[in-house]
């Protein structure tokens, strides 16, 4: 298992400097894939009680009917479809270049291709063209829980810059968004505490993207691996 | 020639120190120390209006003076139900719509008596594979976050407090909440495990069958009454308890490991009274900001007190690996409980200073406070209150006759035990001394530390409201407690009476060349890292081999 505290009293600059000389040249020749860093957001608080859009005062049914709280936000025993936006266009983009829809099963037993994982999604990568409209139709398979939630989206039309399913055990919810036109990779996965480490993590690249983020199933590595 | 000149050099050398007069030796002067970050007392994100007594969907919600109360809308639905409140109120939560179905007053006495609880097990602190930091972090002291697993009410949306913090939201915190119902009622509690490890629940001294109507097992123990709940599973328990108490759940798979970890909280069934909508969660136990009637009744005030003592070698476990076979090799086959030393002890899921915020116990004269203790560790707990002496009406969850009530001023408990004590605020001398901050703490001694840090542990304080200072601070009038609120105080960086001692007379010795170059001396390499460089030394030379190669058959 690899220890994340720095090894005993590594102290000799010359030491970590000729280890990080030799890491640069060995990672240059394997010419491996540039990890992509999301930039750091200012920090911000989460606040559950002031959403936008929100209108919702009557008591909830705890039968079939879907709440809906304003434009934004679906909710009932199932789950949630949270900031879908099925018009309203990124201000970079002219139309929307086409429409796209991913069909994507979460549950334990996609985590079998992935030993050492716990949970798993179908499938890890998605890859659309720059201001496609973009339809998820969510399938949970466990009896529990479980996410689809894409971050770094325009803010002005996303609030905190996402979009986010929830199934509320077996079932299935669909959702639409779109993205802007630039190439970016988003960061796709399940904000349960684990799931995402334990494999619940895909990418969804828009135009060419920007690289791979690190620890994607069946993509790229982690940055800190375990080791057996 | 040379040899003697170097002998005579030599002797010299040695006979140096007897031939000249000894000089006055100087000690090494005093360095100044540097604080550290000082984090406020009380955090500005939290919502001052939450402190304040109001009534929420008609439930009436107790003042909580402290720094960080509970959210009052939790509380609502806690006492509602997620099926009884408004969309707006569950909104302000983070709770799941079907976190708590209250439904059908089977007795016809003005309150549900079908109660369905959902619970997650959550990880706080894990691996992250991304990056050095664990993720959903909790702290349980300035710097300090142990990997920990916990019950938790069942929620939606993130685990994080927002999208640029990795802070786990206020639902996902230790201890496992404390969990009420009523006695007679229906209760179905379903462990939704959302964990990636199996686990389970039993009812600890609660009165429930061995085997539900349908004939599965409903004890929670893989031995002798349950299959594991798998990852991704769910399984429902049911009881309806006859009996009242404050009483236990825990996960009982691998118990030696999943209790320790945290999956264990209280279970309390109240009396059966008309009217009586219990608070059903307590989230990070503590004050009950809505008590049942029995307990209004008789107190005026609730508390639920859960202790628990970590080994650090247990729960950095999480923090070392991701791969699940690596995991539960760690913990089943690695781990070995015999060599555990018990290292940080936490009450309601914080350590010193932090349970100032959260923990104090703010009274008047006069006033009758109920206070359920619980050791949910694995050492003995001898909790002490100072200016009051307090008496035991339960041990265990059984009330005790009038003449076993034992009143006095260390009551010790051991592993999974409770006592309901009585504080009595009544200045005669034996039940209280009078006003005052007085601190309420483990007397024995390892508990009242972090890491083998004083001040730490499970130490907080009875404070009368007239000693209570804005924003739930205590007016406390010994030292300066700035230092408890950094990071650099647990990691042994800080002299402690550095800020009550003008003269430093017990400052930070300074580093002279003499003491560095013997410092540097003794972090000369070991064979590991010999070896490392050894390798690193081995690695440059390929590399360089090989990009020669490469560069060579270009050119050719």
């Amino acid at each position: 298992m690899p220890n994340k505290k720095p090894l005993k009293s590594i102290s000799t600059g010359s030491l970590v400097a000729l280890g990080l000389s030799v890491s640069s040249l060995y990672s240059g020749l394997q010419a491996a894939e540039t990890a992509f860093e999301t930039k750091e957001i200012p920090r911000e608080k989460h606040q559950p009680g002031k959403m936008e859009g929100m209108a919702c005062g009557a008591n909830m049914q705890m039968d079939k009917t879907e709440m809906v709280c304003g434009s934004n936000m679906r909710m009932d025993v199932t789950g949630m479809v949270m900031y879908e936006n099925k018009e309203k266009l990124p201000k970079d983009c002219k139309a929307i270049s086409e429409d796209v829809t991913i069909e994507v099963k979460a549950g334990i037993d996609h985590a079998k291709p992935y030993p050492g994982t716990v949970f798993g999604l179908s499938e890890h990568q998605w890859e659309v063209k720059p201001c496609s409209r973009i339809t998820v139709e969510f399938t949970n398979e466990d009896e529990i829980r479980h996410q689809w939630m894409i971050h770094g989206l325009p803010k002005y039309l996303y609030p905190e810059g996402m979009f986010h399913i929830e199934v509320n055990g077996k079932g299935k919810k669909t959702g639409t968004f779109i993205v802007p036109s630039s190439n970016y990779t988003y960061l796709v996965h399940c904000d349960i505490a684990q799931h995402m480490e334990k494999g619940m993590k895909a990418q969804l690249k828009v135009g060419t993207g920007r690289g791979d983020l690190p620890s994607i199933p069946g993509i790229s590595a982690a940055k800190f691996a375990d080791s057996f | 020639m040379r040899l003697y000149r170097l002998s005579f050099a030599f002797v010299t050398l040695i006979f140096l120190p007897s031939i000249s007069v000894a000089e006055f030796p100087v000690a090494p002067a005093t360095e100044d120390t540097f604080l550290g970050l000082v984090e406020p007392f009380c955090p500005e994100s939290i919502d001052p209006n939450w402190r304040k007594q109001q009534q929420i969907e008609n439930v009436s919600i107790s003042p909580s003076p402290v720094c960080a109360p509970d959210n009052p809308y939790d509380i609502a639905t806690f006492v509602k139900g997620t099926n009884n409140v408004s969309m707006a109120t569950i909104m302000r939560t983070q709770l799941s719509p079907d976190t708590l179905i209250k439904k059908n007053d089977l007795d016809g006495d003005g309150d549900p008596d079908e109660i369905h609880i959902r619970l997650e097990v959550i990880e706080l602190n894990g691996f992250s594979p991304d990056q050095q930091e664990p993720i959903t972090t909790y702290d349980i002291a300035p710097g300090i976050q142990p990997g920990f697993w916990a019950f938790a009410p069942k929620s939606r949306g993130m685990s994080n407090e927002s999208f640029s913090s990795t802070k786990a939201n206020t639902l996902l915190r230790l201890p496992s909440p404390s969990i009420r119902v009523e006695q007679g009622d229906k209760i179905i509690v379903t462990l939704e495990n959302s964990h990636y490890f199996p686990h389970s629940i039993h009812f600890h001294g609660v009165d429930h069958p061995f085997q539900k109507e349908n004939g599965e097992g409903n004890d929670g123990v893989p031995q002798t009454s349950n299959k594991l709940t798998m990852p991704g599973k769910v399984f429902s328990y049911e009881l309806t308890p006859r009996q009242t108490g404050t009483m236990v759940y825990h996960c009982h798979v691998q118990a030696h490991t999943h209790i320790l970890m945290g999956l264990i909280g209280m279970f309390i069934v109240e009396e059966n009274k008309p009217n009586n909508w219990v608070q059903t969660f307590n989230v990070g136990a503590g004050f009950v900001r809505h008590s049942s009637v029995a307990v209004k009744e008789k107190y005026s005030q609730e508390y639920d007190l859960q202790y628990q003592d970590l080994d650090r070698e247990l729960h950095n476990l999480i923090q070392q690996g991701n791969d699940s076979r690596l995991l539960a090799k760690s913990f089943n086959r690695e781990y070995n409980i015999t060599e555990r030393t018990p290292d940080y002890f936490i009450l309601n899921g914080r350590s010193f200073p932090y349970t100032l915020r959260e923990s104090l116990i703010v009274i008047k004269p006069e006033e009758k406070v109920k206070l359920r203790v619980f050791n949910a560790g694995d050492e003995m707990l001898s909790l002490h209150t100072h200016g009051f002496k307090p008496t035991a009406t339960h041990l265990d969850g059984v009330k005790l006759s009038p003449e076993a009530r034992i009143q006095r001023d260390v009551f010790t408990l051991g592993p999974a035990q409770r006592a309901d004590l009585e504080l009595y605020a009544r200045n005669d001398g034996l039940n209280n001394m009078g006003e005052g901050i007085w601190t309420f703490h483990d007397h024995n001694e390892l508990g009242v530390t972090t890491d083998g840090v004083y001040p730490g542990g499970h130490i907080s304080s009875v404070v009368f409201e007239s000693f209570l200072g804005p924003n739930g601070m205590p007016k406390v009038q010994g030292v300066d407690v700035s230092p408890f609120f950094t990071k650099e105080f647990y990691q042994r960086k800080y002299p402690i009476w550095n800020l009550s001692d003008e003269n430093k007379l017990y400052g930070e010795i300074a580093k002279t060349t003499e003491s560095t170059a013997k410092e540097s001396n003794e972090e000369s390499m070991d064979s590991t890292q010999i070896i490392i460089l050894v390798f690193q030394i081995l690695l440059l030379l390929i590399t360089l081999f090989l990009i020669r190669k490469t560069t060579q058959k270009t050119n050719a």
